[in-house]
């Protein structure tokens, strides 16, 4: 049964057989997931502008509230006052559905995205396949923003959206595959029942095709969600805003928020198919602490996405193209075929699984090591750069 | 091309991902170099050391803010104004009694005008610099000065003269006009009646030589 439902229901102590009270539990609930989405993607708004802001030595917003927090909800409150414009010529009926498939189309996400790990707006067990193929309705939502806008810029910007979206979908779900080869589900919650506590229970290090797969999905979701670098559907320095140049004022919202909010399914489905959802060693796991796990993690990968978007520059259209088809595809078939044969070898040598995660995780804290290295190394230069060339001294 | 070129792609692509994201990482620990800039009074090194932390410090010397004038040194020779490629400067001028006066670049100079006129319209300049270059004396220059919003159109248009001295330097200079032109009749007077007598003399003179002639023939 569906868990959050049900708490629901039990909060009002109604009777669910009743259609009234299901409807009155399924409203609340989705009235719930609104409240959280907005506040997400609200903060995630502001921290992405901080975030930018300190990676290009500034402070970014600081003036709304302590230290700028409430700058998203005046920004919201500026957008809502600003006029509707519909552009002369505009399919007017496609322009105003536009930005609300975008959303439904993120907000039909939350529905199985995980909480933790007994949490669910619903459990659904086909979770995964639901959740890519709703994504898709904002494929849709941007093209016909794009063709009703009736504007060039626009329409180049939904082309290229539709052509990207589409693409990118199939190394995200070939990616997807071998996780689901391993743990024989497409349900969410099984996806994170499969994975153990420590990092080498994790899908991610199950073998070096997982381990592949997570960043092939990553890179792929980024795109899917039009993030830099592979923001072409918006590239501001040559279509303007892309498919929402025409969109003024809550229309205009709606698709940031979408985008916004989108980041968060990114992280959420990374850090619960890949990242071992809300678990945490030595006994400490309770279904608050999962939550709290489980936001952590999501909250890492965005802030990775974030801090992907201000250091690496935006992909021409041809090399985007090139990537997805020449380069992901054929990649996540490799790494489908060879987690299948692996999960053959792992049948027969029960022992080898562990030893290759153990593998696996030793790299991975070694590249990490090097990399706090070069972290420190350069905040160093940075720091003895700052000092002596903006001073002249 | 070929699969080995294939993969070194990839491993550049990978290697320059890993350092960028390193340095960008690495900024987030610096100090960002922003100034909150009406909070903190950015033109005093003393405010900017108590207030931010950052590297900068003051205003640096080489500012091209709103453009200042000496009159007391400016010679009106309107260097200036014909350098200026969106004429923003205009002067006008009178004699006035010579003086010797110093440049900022210590050359001394004999002033003999001083501008009764000199306007500079900043909503046009755009401080580039120009009219500094060519003055000889060094009397405009530009000031630390960025603050300059105005609630009015005209008040952007610095007036360097003001009205009492503009009052009495054309008195004086219309006084100076008159001596002027008072010395120059006088000169004139003084030409034309040397030129008188010269003729006068000429004339003596060639009648004498017609005489010498006659008494020749
Ligand atoms: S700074 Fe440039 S624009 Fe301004 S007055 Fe001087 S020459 Fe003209
Ligand atoms: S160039 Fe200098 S001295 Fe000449 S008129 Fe301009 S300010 Fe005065």
């Amino acid at each position: 049964m569906d868990i959050l439902i049900q708490t629901i229901g039990d909060i009002i102590n109604a009777d669910l057989g009743s259609p009234l009270a299901a409807f009155i539990a399924l409203l609340l609930v989705s009235l719930a997931i609104l409240g959280f989405m907005s506040l997400t993607a609200g903060g995630l708004s502001f921290i992405e502008r901080r975030v930018a802001g300190r990676m290009q030595s500034r402070i970014g917003p600081n003036r709304v509230g302590p230290q700028g927090i409430l700058q998203f909800m005046a920004d919201g409150l500026k957008c809502a006052q600003k006029e509707d414009l519909i552009p002369d010529g505009a399919d007017r009926l496609l322009f105003k559905l536009a930005p609300v498939l975008c959303f439904i189309g993120v907000f039909g996400t939350f529905a199985v995205l995980p909480w933790g790990n007994g949490f669910f707006a619903s459990e659904l067990n086909v979770g995964l396949l639901y959740l890519m193929s709703v994504t898709s309705l904002v494929v849709i939502g941007m093209l016909m923003a794009g063709w009703s806008s009736n504007n060039k810029w626009s329409l180049l910007g939904g082309m290229r959206s539709a052509a990207q979206m589409v693409s990118y979908e199939i190394p995200v779900a070939l990616s997807l595959l071998p996780v689901i080869l391993l743990c024989g589900s497409l349900s969410f919650k099984e996806l994170i029942g499969a994975q153990g506590a420590m990092p080498w229970d994790w899908n991610i290090l199950n073998s070096p095709f997982t381990f592949i797969s997570f960043f092939i999905f990553f890179l792929a979701a980024l795109a899917e969600g039009n993030r830099t670098p592979f923001d072409i559907p918006e590239g501001e320095s040559e279509l303007v805003a892309g498919y929402c140049t025409e969109y003024s004022g809550l229309r205009f919202v709606f698709f940031f928020f979408a985008e916004w909010a989108n980041l968060y399914v990114i992280g959420a489905v990374a850090a619960a198919v890949f990242l071992g959802g809300g678990h945490l060693p030595f006994g400490l796991e309770s279904d608050i602490v999962s939550l709290l796990v489980f936001f952590a993690k999501s909250f890492f990968m965005v802030f990775i996405i974030i801090w992907l978007r201000w250091t690496l520059p935006r992909f021409r259209v041809d090399q985007m193209m090139t990537l997805c088809w020449k380069t992901l595809i054929p990649l996540s078939f490799v790494m489908l075929f060879g987690q299948a044969i692996t999960l053959l070898i792992y049948h027969e040598l029960t022992f080898l699984q562990s030893i290759v995660s153990l593998v696996l995780f030793a790299i991975c804290v070694l590249v990490g090591v090097k990399f706090v290295s070069r972290v420190l190394v350069n905040i160093k230069e940075q720091k003895y750069k700052m000092m002596h060339t903006l001073t002249g001294s | 091309m070929g699969l080995g070129n294939y993969f070194k792609d990839i491993k550049a692509g990978l290697t320059s991902a890993f350092e960028g994201m390193s340095i960008s990482l690495a900024s987030l620990f610096v100090r960002p170099v922003t100034v909150q800039y009406p909070d903190v009074d950015v033109k005093s090194d003393e405010a900017m050391r108590e207030n931010y932390n950052g590297p900068l410090r003051g205003m640096p010397d080489n500012y091209r803010g709103l453009l200042d004038v000496d009159l007391e040194i400016c010679i009106s020779c309107k260097l200036c104004e014909k350098a200026c490629p969106i004429d923003c400067i205009l002067i006008e001028d009178v004699k006035i009694d010579k003086k010797q006066i110093v440049g900022r670049n210590g050359k001394s100079t004999m002033k003999m005008k001083s501008p009764i006129q000199f306007d500079i319209d900043n909503s046009k300049c755009m401080f580039c610099g120009l009219c500094v270059d060519p003055c000889p004396t060094g009397a405009i220059v530009h000031t630390n000065e960025f603050e300059f919003n105005r609630s009015d159109r005209s008040q952007l248009i610095s007036r360097f003269v003001k009205a009492d001295d503009r009052a009495q330097l054309k008195v004086r200079g219309a006084e100076i006009a008159i001596e002027d032109a008072k010395a120059k009749a006088e000169k004139a007077a003084k030409k034309k009646a040397e030129a008188e007598a010269k003729a006068k003399e000429e004339e003596e003179a060639s009648k004498d030589q017609s005489e010498a002639k006659g008494t020749k023939e």
